[in-house]
């Protein structure tokens, strides 16, 4: 352990500085740099992709058109016709967590949604646009929310502060669900690649050895993308279910 | 072949056909609103055991952090030490609870069992 070309798994989340303007000052760091190509890809492939507009459209173009409806119906079967007002902000989400987690696959890329501070801002902003959209249109029938119908009134003051800290908690779960699959998922990913170096350097044995973590490792990289794809998914489906909430605030 | 069988009908017959055809699309775009306006149980895929045990877990653990928080925070406020975080602590334990219900309610819902299985005794009369 005191070696040290020794496998750090957690390495690949340090934050370092692309640029900066000095101490105290703003800084351009890996992780906005990835933000930056992360919002960039999407841009430049689905304006590109759609410029077109062509009626039997292209290979590039029917991804885009896949990628549309399939947030579409979403939202739609989540948050119902009414919810379609809150479609750009949903599919921008769904995009942004998606390509980041994509980028995070690809060797040597920094993982912008391995850090919490990331999917909580993230989650933080579904959960104040569900409250302000919630008051804007029921007005305080929104509160309406934390009383579960069809409860007697002489157990309402336990309900509601239930309701009250499952509402809260929220955020807190869409976020740390989506930080934690990613940070688990890339240091197991390290782990076990790590495995494969400190094995392979005890000998023929251990190239024997080192043959069951590669085997993992390819295993666990397949596993790796599903996962990505899947949370990003269900962060969006999280997000149209409580804008749903909104709509709707009597459940 | 039915077209001109109809345009010979009396223009009497041919309104009324109208009227109810028109009374057909409306009733049939009132159903398709409403349909579409219900959220929908159409739930996520098959997920992996994996990331349904992680959302069961985030569920749960988030509602406890955030209950024990919010004890934390009117102890430190009103100076109740320890009375505000243990009740919190137990409102935020319920309240996980019922988060978890929640979701696999709504598991249930998106994937529900294969027809003929084997639920119980008494599985007709609870409504899940």
């Amino acid at each position: 352990m005191a070696d040290p070309n020794k496998v750090d798994p957690i390495h690949q989340f340090a934050i370092t500085d692309v640029f900066s303007t000095g101490e105290g000052g703003f800084a351009f760091t890996n992780s906005a740099l990835f933000m930056v190509l992360t919002v960039g890809l999407i841009i430049i492939y689905l304006v590109g992709s759609t410029a077109g507009r062509r009626l039997i459209p292209g290979r590039a173009q029917v991804v885009s058109e896949l990628l549309y409806e399939f947030v579409a119906n979403m939202v739609r079967g989540a948050a119902g016709t009414e919810g379609m007002k809150f479609f750009p902000f949903v599919f921008s989400l769904f995009m942004f967590v998606l390509i980041a987690n994509m980028f995070g696959m690809i060797p040597f890329f920094f993982t912008v949604t391995s850090h919490i501070i990331i999917t909580f801002a993230l989650a933080m902003l579904v959960f104040l646009v569900v409250i302000a959209y919630g008051f804007y249109r029921n007005g305080f029938k929104f509160l309406k929310l934390f009383v579960p119908a069809g409860v007697p009134a002489y157990v309402l003051p336990i309900v509601v502060p239930i309701e009250v800290v499952s509402f809260l908690s929220r955020p807190i779960s869409l976020s740390v669900r989506l930080f934690a699959n990613i940070l688990a998922g890339h240091i197991t990913l390290k782990v076990f690649a790590g495995f494969i170096v400190s094995l392979g350097s005890l000998g023929a044995l251990g190239f024997l050895g080192a043959s069951l973590p590669l085997i993992m490792t390819v295993a666990i990289t397949a596993l790796e993308f599903l996962v990505a794809a899947l949370q990003a998914y269900v962060f969006a489906v999280l997000t149209s279910m409580y804008i749903n909430d909104a709509i709707h605030p009597s459940h | 072949m039915a077209k001109p069988q109809d345009d010979q009908g009396l223009p009497n017959s041919a309104t009324e056909a109208t009227r109810d055809l028109a009374s057909r699309i409306a009733s049939a775009k009132r159903e398709r609103a409403i349909e579409a306006n219900r959220a929908s149980a159409s739930g996520p895929p098959e997920m992996s055991g994996m990331a349904r045990g992680m959302r069961i877990g985030t569920e749960f653990i988030a509602a406890i952090l955030v209950g024990a928080g919010i004890g934390y925070f009117i102890d430190l406020g009103l100076g109740t030490r320890p009375w505000g975080m243990l009740i919190m602590f137990l409102v935020g334990f319920a309240a996980g609870i019922l988060n978890v219900t929640r979701v696999v309610t709504e598991m249930n819902k998106a994937a529900p069992p294969p027809p003929g299985s084997d639920l119980g005794p008494d599985m007709d009369e609870d409504d899940r």
